[in-house]
């Protein structure tokens, strides 16, 4: 009879143990915040874009060897589970010290007060790129470090260019009617088996060989930069509500749609409508010539890609070209236990030695000016692209994501909605009301 | 445990009982702590108004009110039936073939046995993603096969008619070698002599399936049944992979809108109540098959 007892006495004992041990650990790494000076503190920093982690190791080494009482863990969490993980955190206020924060997350964030007011960091916020900063700013305040900015250029496929003997243009128009060169390039560039193009007698459109762009359903690198470049509007004022339904958005909508389903130089939204889009994997196969997209994927689509990829700055449409920066920041927790080394980290982060590092590997445009250079070199030198469209767009005309509440809710039927209407079974302006209706609704 | 008829339910009989319970201990308190206890959380939270990163607020029923009148998820509790209806029965059907199949006496058998089973192997998640590919509607596999017999095969995960019915054809295909193994396992079990006596008494093949073998199987068809409608009923991955709930709302299934409303809209009450729904549909379903069964099974072959 004793015996089963006293076996199970000591795992038991164990688990106690255990327990206690993690108890004072515990204790120690939060009561070393308040004072004793030999213990060093343990920031936890939290990213979720593995390639981007092997240069943050380099930053982090840097800060530690400045301030020796300060160690940084970089936590990698991939982007699906990184937002939940991360409320769930901060419900349970146990969220990471520093993090990486995203323009339309942003908003429920700050409003539930989770991130840090940055003002103590006294940023001289006009050396940073202004649609970050202004991207994180809430009430007048900052409420993140400005990390980095990406941007949607034209990747495309040198080699189908040659093969077609296209140049490509000084620059690439559009307008709602179909004229511009955009569309004429595109066509010469769609050829089907027989290699008719489109508007040549018998092209047969559904046995098309190459496509000469992708016109689809992502709104970052699609039809937001028609309707910004057609003077339709996304939001009505930061916060505010959503507008796209108006008459100019609906025509660059419109435009979009007609790009696959009437001028056919697109493949067909039943293959490249998300989740299952594969769009990406039809311009590394060579099915597809020109490609919008942030430059943050061209780490993602060069080492796939066996052709010379280029770069281009995007269409101008009737109002000029605008297009999307998608700019990060690194957010302070609200409730960190080490407030103070937290901003400490905060402060690196937004110095130049930090960010220089991140240009240089070519891991992104820092948001400090002056530093896209190091960026450019990169991918010169190591892929033989010229990358600098990118930073010239960056220089014209350009617009953030719409920053609001309850865009996460609101994301996947305005997906749904628009799968739709590139599949031809609403139209525009239907598509635009539905969506505008369900994105207002979802405003808190 | 029959009561002991001398009445010596002294020391023995209690301290079996006692040691019983302590057998049992450590997975009734997995099943309480994991089980239990978050279903009674999740019935606690359906009262409550609470969106993350706000205070819970209690609502009464107010969720329950929503719920009545909540159109689209009522749309998704029909679309989770339509799909059960589609996955279940021929994925059993199919099972049940296979079975009797895979029951002959024939070389190399034990290895298509192992070759049925290998898709219940594969991840929901990475499967999903081979299947968008074999349904790509232009250069995909399956009309690539279709044309071929001269067929043009549909848009199958954009256009609402299809999709569903694809979804439902990658689970039956993942889980019909495994619900096999269970058939087979039941086929084993009945004695030959059964199928011999019958047919001396001149029953034809078809009468003895029937008259026979499907009876004697019902432990298996009871099992079987139960955890498949469960499983179909709560479908998640496969969607989340292949259609977003798409197109058109057409396979936007229970699970998937308590997901999209807990971890998208980050409005857990509401979820909870949603959760409520499903759990309440699933018991009713496996209580009715618990009767249905019971009164039709007999566990002892001898």
């Amino acid at each position: 009879m004793q015996a089963p007892r006293v076996r199970w006495a000591k795992p038991l004992a164990g688990v106690a143990l255990l327990a206690a041990a993690a108890t004072v650990t515990a204790c120690g790494g939060s009561g070393s915040g308040s004072g004793s000076p030999g213990d060093p503190v343990t920031l936890t920093y939290r990213l979720w874009d593995e390639q981007q982690k092997a240069g943050y190791e380099k930053v982090m080494a840097a800060f530690e060897k400045a301030n020796p009482d300060i160690d940084v863990t970089i936590e990698v969490l991939p982007y699906d589970q990184y937002w939940t993980k991360l409320t769930a955190d901060a419900v349970a206020g146990s969220a990471p010290d520093v993090f990486w924060m995203q323009t339309s997350q942003f908003p429920e964030f700050v409003t539930k007060g989770v991130l840090a007011d940055l003002t103590p960091l006294k940023l001289d916020t006009s050396k940073y790129n202004n649609k970050v900063v202004e991207a994180y700013t809430y009430n007048g305040k900052l409420y993140g470090v400005p990390k980095d900015w990406g941007i949607v250029g034209l990747l495309y496929n040198v080699d189908l260019f040659k093969k077609a003997g296209v140049e490509m243009p000084e620059t690439l128009t559009w307008a709602p009617d179909g004229s511009g060169t955009l569309l004429e390039t595109a066509r010469k560039l769609t050829a089907d088996e027989e290699g008719r193009h489109p508007g040549d007698p018998g092209f047969d459109k559904d046995k098309v060989k190459t496509y000469g762009f992708a016109s689809w359903n992502h709104y970052q690198t699609q039809w937001m930069n028609w309707v910004n470049s057609n003077g339709g509007r996304l939001l009505d004022k930061p916060f505010g509500r959503y507008t796209f339904n108006d008459e100019a958005s609906v025509q660059a909508l419109q435009f979009g749609v007609d790009l696959v389903n009437k001028y056919d130089v697109s493949p067909p939204a039943t293959r490249t409508n998300p989740p299952t889009g594969k769009v990406t994997d039809m311009f590394t196969r060579g099915e597809v010539a020109m490609f919008p997209a942030n430059n943050a994927l061209l780490p993602f689509v060069v080492p796939e890609a066996k052709f010379k990829v280029g770069v281009a700055p995007m269409p101008q449409g009737p109002t000029g070209r605008s297009v999307n920066i998608n700019g990060l920041s690194e957010t302070v927790y609200a409730k960190s236990k080490h407030e103070k080394e937290a901003m400490k980290l905060a402060t690196f982060l937004a110095s130049e030695q930090a960010q220089k590092v991140m240009a240089d590997g070519g891991y992104v445009f820092p948001a400090l000016n002056g530093l896209a250079q190091g960026y450019l070199d990169y991918w010169q030198k190591t892929e033989g692209i010229d990358v600098s469209p990118f930073l010239e767009e960056s220089k014209g005309d350009t617009f953030s994501l719409p920053v609001t509440t309850g865009f996460t809710g609101f994301e996947p039927k305005l997906n749904q909605i628009f799968n739709e209407m590139y599949l031809g079974k609403i139209t525009p302006k239907q598509a635009a009301d539905q969506a505008v209706a369900e994105g207002n609704a979802s405003i808190k | 445990m029959t009561a002991d008829p001398a009445g010596r339910t002294g020391r023995t009989g209690r301290s079996g009982a006692w040691y019983g319970y302590l057998f049992v201990t450590p997975s009734l308190l997995g099943v309480a702590a994991f089980l239990l206890l978050p279903v009674l959380i999740v019935l606690g939270l359906s009262f409550f108004d609470w969106k993350l990163l706000s205070d819970p607020m209690f609502a009464g029923l107010e969720n329950y009110r929503r719920l009545a009148d909540d159109g689209a998820a009522w749309h998704s509790v029909w679309v989770t039936v339509l799909y059960v209806l589609l996955c279940v029965p021929l994925q059993t059907v199919l099972a049940m073939i296979l079975a009797l199949l895979l029951n002959q006496r024939v070389r190399g058998m034990r290895y298509y046995r192992a070759l049925f089973v290998v898709p219940w192997m594969a991840t929901p998640i990475v499967m999903g993603l081979t299947w968008n590919w074999i349904f790509d509607p232009r250069g995909g596999a399956l009309n690539g096969a279709l044309s071929l017999i001269g067929v043009t095969g549909p848009d199958w995960l954009s256009d609402p008619a299809w999709a569903l019915p694809a979804v439902a054809l990658v689970n039956v295909w993942q889980h019909t070698g495994y619900n096999m193994l269970f058939f087979l396992a039941g086929l084993q079990g009945i004695p030959s002599e059964l199928h011999d006596a019958a047919a001396t008494d001149g029953a034809t093949p078809v009468q003895r399936f029937f008259r026979v073998t499907l009876p004697l199987l019902n432990p298996t068809m009871f099992f079987v049944t139960v955890t498949n409608l469960i499983g179909a009923f709560q479908i998640f991955d496969t969607i989340f992979v292949m259609t977003d709930g798409g197109p058109s709302g057409s396979t936007d299934v229970i699970n998937f809108r308590i997901y999209n409303t807990a971890f998208k809209d980050f409005d857990f009450g509401y979820a909870s109540t949603l959760s409520m729904l499903l759990f309440v549909i699933i018991l009713v379903v496996t209580l009715a098959q618990v009767r249905f069964f019971g009164k039709r099974t007999t566990y002892d072959l001898s």
